[in-house]
This record gives structure tokens, sequence and C-alpha cells, in this order.
């Protein structure tokens, strides 16, 4: 290893090519992090990085253009897809537990507001494969009032998701029109899921395994890219019928079925390992 | 940076306008006659500053959109905190609401808040007439954007809270430290209930204090006179509006038609009476009670015993109850200077 580095120091000494040092240095990080009982070695604390890439059945999630054809029979062009994803805790091979600080895992995503991205600050090293979220807030928090919700409310008032004639937020909001083939003529649809107020609780959490291990220390901060099916919302375990009903704002039936269909929507299609978040 | 602060501070305490007053811990005192306090003191500990803070927010049109209409315009002291002489409470631009304008007060024992509980916590409740945009049709934003821009709150935040930061937090502590001291519990049933002050019911009011516990007590409960429940009271909805209550926030058609059990103290003042402010008088409360009940699938099923609809209330009866429900007027809360605007 050593006389390797040190052939490689001079191959870059003749060149004078900095890149050879930079080669260097991923065979260094390479080779610690290939070796078999690498989560000992593992330590120190980093970022990690979640990217929700909105999709819609596997294309890709363009709001305002595309018309998406579901199992329904409904064909819906999207105007707005935000949702709060929140509480995370990173679960390790071993089957240890990371809770990331509660008061810190509130965050809402906004295709419309390019709000995509979520980092998780130091977190402490280790070989993590699942991650376990909730989409929306638990009443836990909200009956914190003022002190639980901190500025989290002015996050969700600028991105549509505060209700204001029933305090308390909008976990889902996803908006925009539809046809079917006995109605071709576009209708707006409203898809609004949260709690209602004390009587119903609306949110749900569930575990994402990872298709390879997000490895974390000092010097790896991993990017885990979430696929995010919105065509779950209407058309995953639960049918909703926009032709039954097109606005959804608190519904006994549709609300937890809603709840339960976008618990559904997100998978990781991939892990960046490494020290480069450019991916 | 400490010391400069400690002599920005020792000098300015020479002007009037910039004095920080020593903040301290205000106790809340619980009448003993009262259930149980329903707000967390701990997460929220009532100082004089931060109630200060919370009555000028109370007061401050700041808080709507057009800077004109504040809490307190909807919500006078003088008749309990209610909007006395209008049936749909009046917000900005004019605009009328659907709702008739409910008083504050023992708002710390409660645990469901407006007409149709859409908010379970007091601190989350200013939110829905702040945002609503037939009440003050603002954001919280908005509001914290004018608070931050005014050097005498800046003053007063920092006076209040430790962190000296105008953010929603704060803001709603405050306001919630206001509400929370806000508690009517001087009346004249008060005193004979707490045999102070050698008060004594006349003939009449104990008779209508008998007929009031067989007969609406049930759900006008405990010394706030509210189980904080929701219930379907058997008034035919109202045309035009069709507010279905409760049902509007659970989603649950069981649910229809229900509204909050009010609180009936200060009921004397604080007129016009029912979520839509129909009633003009108790009079006409009680008569609809006897005679005006319709029946529906989520009638409450205390209203329909012994296959009659409503409660079976004579013209004397009648009589007792309104004296004794106006010894539910409390006249030191109603002048109380803390709580006053000027």
């Amino acid at each position: 290893m050593i006389e390797y580095l040190l052939i490689l120091y001079n191959k870059m000494k003749s060149l004078k090519n900095i890149q050879y040092l930079f080669l260097a240095l991923s065979i260094l990080t390479i080779s610690c992090s290939t070796d078999d009982d690498s989560s000992e070695n593992l330590s120190g604390e980093n970022n990690l990085t979640m990217e929700f890439d909105n999709s819609v059945n596997g294309d890709d999630l363009i709001l305002n253009t595309t018309a998406y054809t579901n199992s329904n029979g409904e064909r819906i062009t999207i105007n707005r897809f935000n949702y709060i994803v929140s509480n995370f805790v990173l679960i390790d091979s071993e089957g240890n537990e990371f809770t990331y600080p509660k008061d810190e895992s509130y965050f809402v995503i906004s295709e419309e507001a390019g709000l995509n991205e979520v980092q998780l600050t130091n977190i402490p090293a280790g070989e993590y494969v699942a991650l376990r979220f909730g989409v929306g807030v638990d009443q836990e928090k909200y009956l914190q009032g003022a002190e639980g919700q901190g500025d989290f409310l002015q996050t969700a008032e600028s991105t549509n998701m505060l209700w204001s004639w029933l305090t308390g937020y909008k976990f889902l909001n996803f908006e925009g029109s539809f046809t079917t083939a006995a109605n071709i003529e576009a209708q707006d649809f409203k898809i609004h899921m949260g709690s209602h107020g004390s009587s119903l609780d609306n949110y749900k959490e569930f575990t994402v395994d990872l298709p390879t291990k997000a490895l974390v220390s000092s010097n790896l901060s991993p990017i885990v890219h979430f696929k995010v099916d919105a065509n779950q919302i209407l058309d995953g375990q639960n049918k909703i019928l926009l032709s039954e009903k097109s606005v959804v704002m608190i519904d006994e039936v549709k609300s937890p079925q809603i709840a339960t269909n976008a618990a559904a929507m997100f998978s990781v299609d991939h892990i960046h390992n490494g020290e480069n978040h450019d991916h | 940076m400490i010391c400069g602060l400690a002599f920005l501070q020792g000098c300015s305490s020479n002007d009037d306008s910039a004095y920080i007053a020593i903040d301290e811990n205000l106790e809340v005192a619980i009448p003993v006659n009262f259930p149980e306090i329903n707000y967390d003191l701990g997460s929220n500990p009532i100082t004089k500053n931060g109630f200060e803070l919370g009555k000028k927010l109370f007061y401050d049109g700041k808080l709507s959109a057009n800077g004109f209409i504040s809490c307190g315009f909807c919500h006078e002291q003088r008749t309990a905190f209610t909007h006395h002489g209008h049936q749909f409470s009046h917000g900005i631009d004019d605009l009328e609401g659907t709702r008739n304008t409910p008083a504050i007060q023992n708002l710390a024992f409660q645990t469901e808040f407006s007409w149709d509980g859409a908010t379970s916590h007091l601190d989350l409740f200013p939110i829905i007439p702040i945002t609503n945009e037939v009440e003050m049709g603002e954001t919280l934003s908005g509001v914290l954007a004018k608070l931050k821009a005014d050097a005498e709150y800046q003053r007063l935040f920092a006076s209040a809270f430790e962190d000296a930061e105008i953010n929603n937090e704060n803001f709603l502590k405050a306001l919630a430290q206001f509400m929370v001291m806000m508690i009517s519990s001087n009346s004249k049933y008060d005193k004979y209930v707490r045999n102070e002050d050698n008060i004594e019911f006349s003939a009449l009011e104990k008779e209508g204090f008998a007929i009031f516990e067989s007969k609406c007590a049930s759900c006008h409960k405990t010394d706030l006179f509210t189980d904080n429940s929701f219930r379907n009271n058997g008034l035919p909805p109202y045309p035009g509006l069709n507010d279905i209550g409760r049902a509007a926030v659970s989603g649950s058609l069981s649910d229809n038609y229900k509204f909050k059990i009010p609180s009936l103290r200060n009921v004397a003042l604080t007129a016009p009476y029912m979520h839509d402010g129909r009633f003009g008088s108790l009079e006409s409360v009680l008569n609809f009670y006897n005679s005006g009940v319709i029946d529906s699938e989520t009638l409450d099923p205390q209203l329909k015993q012994n296959s009659r609809l409503g409660i079976a209330l004579s013209t004397e009866e009648q009589e007792a109850l309104i004296a004794f429900l106006n010894t539910l007027t409390d006249n030191e809360y109603i002048t109380d200077s803390r709580f006053a605007e000027y």
C-alpha cells in the first residue's frame, strides 16, 4: 500500500498532475471502506443527505404540463405536490437505531418551491441499512403548542402546508386537474391530508430499506436518493377516484386511505457513498 | 460585549421609553371551585413582561392585514370579551364571518377551542383568526415581519423572553400568557358556592340553581359550565349557511351540526346566543330548548328523552333559570384593569 502510494507520488511529481493526488486519496478511502469489519473503522460523525426525487409511476413528475393516466382510468395533471416528512430514525446493520433530534426532524418537500433535499447533520458513524420516518406531524409534536412548533409553522405557512380554519398542518398538498373517459373537460382536484383536530390522527410512520448500505463517518457523508411516487396517492393500495370526489380535505373514510397510500410513496433508488456531494 | 450591553442598559434606564422592567413570574391563581388546569404552565411560565406583551398584542391591529382589526376588536371586555350586538363577527374590510364571537375566559381550563374544536391547544388558537380571510386576513410571517420592524416590540420581546427573539414561538406564547391569566371566578355564584362574603342566593336563584343542576348541568358541567364536548342541540340549520360544525374538523358524518358546549359564565352579557348568534335573549334560548328543538340523526340523545324533544321548562322554571344565570356575571372580571385595553 505505502509503496504504491510512493510510486504514485513519484509519478505525480514527474507529471505534476494534481489529479494523481485525488487518485491516491480515493484508493486510500476505498481500501478502508472495503475492509470486512469496516463498521469498526467508521468513526466520528457527518451529514446524511436525502434527495426526494418526485415521480409518477416511473416517469418524471413535471408540474402543470404532463398528463398521467392511472389505473383508475383517470388522467391527471399535477399542479402542486408538497408533503411533510418527519421524525427520522436511522437503523444500522445490527439493528441499532439513531433517532434524529425530534425538534429538528420536520421538513417540507415541495415540487413547486424546489425543496427536494433534506440534510441530517451530526449523524454518528455507521453502516445504515434502513430509514424510518413519517409523513406529517404527529399529535405529540402538535400538542407541544407554541414551543413544539418553533419556526416550522412559518415554513408550513409559506409552502401552503398550514391549514387556517383548522389549525394544524396539511401533511400532503396534492392539487391539479383531471379528466376521465366520460368527462373530457378538465376538472380541478385538491387532496389536502392532515389530522382532523383531536378526532382522527392521520400521521403515519414506515420503514424504507436501503438497497446498499449508507456509510457515515468523519469523512463519509452519503446521499440517499429517494424515488417518491405521487401515483400512489390515488392509485396505491386504496383506489381514490377523483370522479367520485374531487376535493378531499377532511373525510373520515378517504383521508386515512390517502394517508396509507402516501406512506407507500417512498423507496430508495440508490445511495451515493463518499465524500463528494455531486452525483 | 456583555459589558457593553450592560452599559447600554444602564444608560437607557434613565430614559422611560427604553426602560426594560425586570421580569417576574406571575402566579396563576386557580379558583378552589374549578377543575384542574389543562394548560401546561411548565412549557410557558407566565411572567409579568410576557403577560403585558401578550396584552399589547391582543389589542394591536398590527395582527391584521389592514392594521386595524385587533383581537380586542371582536373580543370586548365589557361583554366578557364577545362582539356584543353582532350576530356574526365582523372582520377585515367589513367582511362577515359565519359564527358568533365566543367569550374569552378560563381558557386555561379547557381542552378544545373554537366552536368546532379546530384546535386542541390554546397556543395555536390565534392562528385561526389571524389567518382567516374574513377575520384578520394576515399571515404569521406577515405579523412577525411587522413586529420585527417595531422598536418597541423588539424591546418588549427582549424583556419577556430570554432569547429575545421575535418569532412565532414567543409571539404565540405571549398571547397565550395573556389568555391563561384571563380567569373569571368571582361572580355571585362563585362566592355563593365558596361561602365567601356571606353571599346568599335569593329563593328564585336557589330554585333556578336546582333546575339548572337537574336539567342543564349534564352538558354545562363543573364550575366552568362546559364539558368541552361537541353536541347537536337541535337548532335547525341556519338557512343559506349550513354550518356543519364539528364535522368540518373531524370529517365524520356523526359530528354533523355539533358545536362545542359553551361556558355559561357571564352569559347574561354575551348576547346574541348560539354559534350563529341567532337568539337575542336568554328568554329566546330557553324557549328554544323548551319547544324549538328539531330532531335529526345527530341530535344529542339527552334532548330526546321520554319521547319528547328538548327540555321541558315551564314559564316559572325559565324565570328561575334566568335569575340563576344572572348570578354567573362577574363584574370584577369585566372591569379588571389587568385585561383592559385602556
